[in-house]
């Protein structure tokens, strides 16, 4: 019976599925001899996969557009400053390697997270595809971890390798081994905060993005909590500023009562939260709201806070994701 | 991995172990919905046919043998790996389609393949051939570098088998694949996977809640309602036991049962048509007699291959009538060839 139907069912089912072409399907089934990798390998796979994608490679020209404009914007300003340096009389760096352009970088990570973080993981669920990775030798976990990795990776491209420029530029101009000693000993700590700023930020945007599988919804819900929180966070902030006795605008006196509030509201926002912990951890440069004051424990648990809560929304999103 | 996959006959002397076996494989959600029950069942290698009406168990149990989703009690074993405890493996050597629509629609065809083909565990260079040669397989040629969102139904569909075979399984799970499609598209989807069953040696579980088309191509049938085991039996046993002869009248079916029964011949009632077990040739005297007396418009006279569609009556009088009848019940029937 099975060699009957499959010598009948060979000629028909060419002729049925491509008219005219049925020369080349004789060659027959091939079996796959080489190696099978395991989950590792597979969620490698995935993770530079997701990591392509969220630059816009093996896509289209459309979707390269936002993600290469935000990371030029962000080089922008080590660009400038090599520029002023090779030009200026004084071979000082303009820009700080730990804080970079602060309102800058927030803003260019608001857009690049809320367009990117979506093509990660809200195409997969929009188009259904997720039951067919389940259906793999990999665990659930490993589509969001992968994700993740590949997101931080991306978010650290974008803030880390200006930085990285900022000091090639800056190196360029400086001269002697103690110069150049000393900037190396600058950019590692700046390169550290950059990776603080990916691998808290990516969670965030990913689990915000996992919400719907509609785009719009997905980019919506991405930007409209980063831009409510940082809002929020620098209008709390200047009012109870401004409202301080000894309060003189944007310098906030870490002395009176009401510029705790001031302290506290940071708080509020991943953004002035990363960049308090960075003040609390020894970061220097002039922040980008106010400095944690002596509120640095709270900014860090809210740091580790914010990691957890994200990753954790993150993985359960996952795991109740249905396969059929 | 070094049995010899192109040959089914290699395959099956190589493994005794069934292609899936549960044992009371239970599956409740919550404390009200039971979508398997006290299932025990064992696959063989070949085409197998998962028959069962929408919501009858059948992607519950698909779910449970990936080892996507724990059983509440029982077992359940595919290749003789354990579901709970070795489910990556399982996946590994297994290949699924879903019902629903999967494809992201602004990718080409090879490069999801080929995606999906890493994902299984096949290195990038040879992820490449393979979602080459599956998309060849399943009779995509230059249509696969154009994206899957400009595909017609029975391409994606097509692309979705593909994807599953692009990681060289040892069985294929297929969840309504004949879902959407025209009747040539319903034909061109059987013969492949007939094909994929017969001259690949993989073994395939085809699932469908029409079961007319799927009888064609199967070797065994499991026949699945309300989370229980109707039917489990080779086709072979399906054809043997199929001693049927349809009658259709235009009117007066029910006198015509009537007047049959009184001559000693059991009929049951399926739509318009009014099937009779035959007896031997003295059945067919009296169905002639019978109509004949009662002057009734006859349309059809029919002897037929038993229809699977008769399985899902299984408490039926049909079948309850035809085990007692026939001496070659469907439980343990050898293959008639």
């Amino acid at each position: 019976m099975a060699t009957d139907s499959a010598a009948g069912s060979s000629g028909v089912s060419a002729g049925a599925l491509a008219p005219g072409t049925g020369v080349i399907h004789d060659i027959g089934y091939q079996t796959y001899d080489g190696p099978r990798f395991g989950r590792r390998t597979i969620a490698l796979a995935l993770c530079t996969q997701s990591l392509r994608s969220a630059f816009g490679f093996g896509r289209g020209a459309k979707a390269k557009i936002i993600p290469v404009l935000a990371f030029v914007i962000m080089c922008a300003p080590a660009v400038v400053n090599a520029v002023i340096m090779a030009l200026g009389r004084s071979h000082t760096r303009v820009i700080s390697y730990d804080a970079y352009v602060g309102s800058l970088r927030v803003l260019v990570l608001v857009v690049f997270i809320a367009s990117q973080a979506p093509e990660l993981v809200s195409r997969d669920l929009r188009s259904r595809v997720l039951p067919l990775y389940f259906a793999r030798p990999i665990r659930r976990i490993d589509y969001p971890l992968a994700k993740y990795a590949a997101f931080a990776l991306a978010l650290l491209a974008v803030i880390d390798i200006p930085v990285l420029l900022l000091y090639f530029g800056t190196i360029m101009q400086v001269h002697g081994g103690a110069a150049i000693w000393a900037q190396t000993r600058g950019v590692v700590p700046g390169l550290l905060v950059g990776l603080m700023w990916a691998v808290v930020l990516a969670p965030i945007g990913l689990a915000l993005a996992s919400v719907s599988g509609r785009r719009a919804f997905s980019t919506g819900s991405v930007a409209i909590f980063m831009f409510m929180t940082w809002t929020l966070t620098l209008v709390l902030t200047r009012i109870a500023a401004s409202t301080s006795p000894h309060g003189s605008g944007a310098h906030l006196s870490s002395t009176a009562q009401v510029s705790a509030a001031a302290h506290l509201f940071g708080l509020i926002s991943p953004f002035t939260v990363l960049d308090g912990v960075r003040q609390w951890l020894g970061g220097t440069s002039h922040g980008i709201v106010a400095d944690p004051g002596g509120y640095g424990v709270a900014y860090g648990v809210m740091l580790l806070a914010f990691l957890v809560v994200s990753l954790g929304a993150l993985m359960r999103r996952y795991a109740s994701v249905s396969v059929s | 991995m070094t049995v010899d996959h192109a040959s089914q006959a290699g395959y099956t002397a190589g493994t005794d172990v069934p292609v899936i076996a549960t044992t009371a494989l239970t599956k409740r959600f919550g404390a009200s919905i039971t979508a398997l029950d006290e299932l025990t069942m064992a696959v063989g290698p070949g085409i197998t046919g998962l028959v069962g009406a929408n919501g009858a168990g059948k992607s519950t149990l698909i779910k449970i043998l990936l080892g996507l989703l724990p059983p509440t009690r029982g077992k359940a074993a595919v290749l003789g790996l354990d579901t709970i405890a070795q489910g990556e493996q399982i996946r590994g050597v297994t290949g699924y389609m879903p019902e629903h629509d999967c494809l992201p629609p602004d990718v080409t065809a090879t490069e999801f393949v080929t995606h999906m083909a890493r994902m299984s565990g096949i290195s990038p260079t040879a992820a490449k051939e393979r979602a080459a040669e599956s998309l060849r397989h399943v009779g995509l040629y230059e249509e696969r570098y154009r994206q899957i969102g400009t595909y017609s139904t029975g391409m994606k569909q097509r692309v979705k088998l593909a994807q599953a075979l692009a990681g060289d399984p040892r069985l294929l799970l297929l969840d309504e694949p004949t879902n959407g499609l025209d009747p040539a598209g319903r034909t061109a989807m059987l013969d492949l996977i007939s094909r994929i069953g017969n001259e690949f040696g993989i073994s395939v579980v085809v699932s469908s809640h029409l079961l007319g088309e799927i009888e064609q191509i199967c070797d065994q049938l499991i026949v699945i309602d309300a989370g229980r085991l109707l039917r489990s039996a080779t086709m072979s046993a399906f054809t043997q036991a199929s001693q049927v002869l349809a009658v259709e009248v235009d009117e007066g079916g029910d006198l015509l049962a009537a007047e049959l029964a009184a001559s000693g011949v059991s009929t049951f009632r399926a739509e318009r048509e009014l099937l009779v077990l035959i007896a031997g040739d003295a059945t067919y005297d009296a169905v002639r007699d019978a109509v004949a007396v009662l002057g009734l418009p006859l349309i059809r006279l029919e002897q037929r291959r038993h229809r699977v569609e008769e399985l899902f009556r299984a408490d039926s009088a049909l079948a309850v009538a035809e085990q007692a009848g026939t001496a070659a019940g469907l439980t343990g029937a050898v293959d008639g060839h």
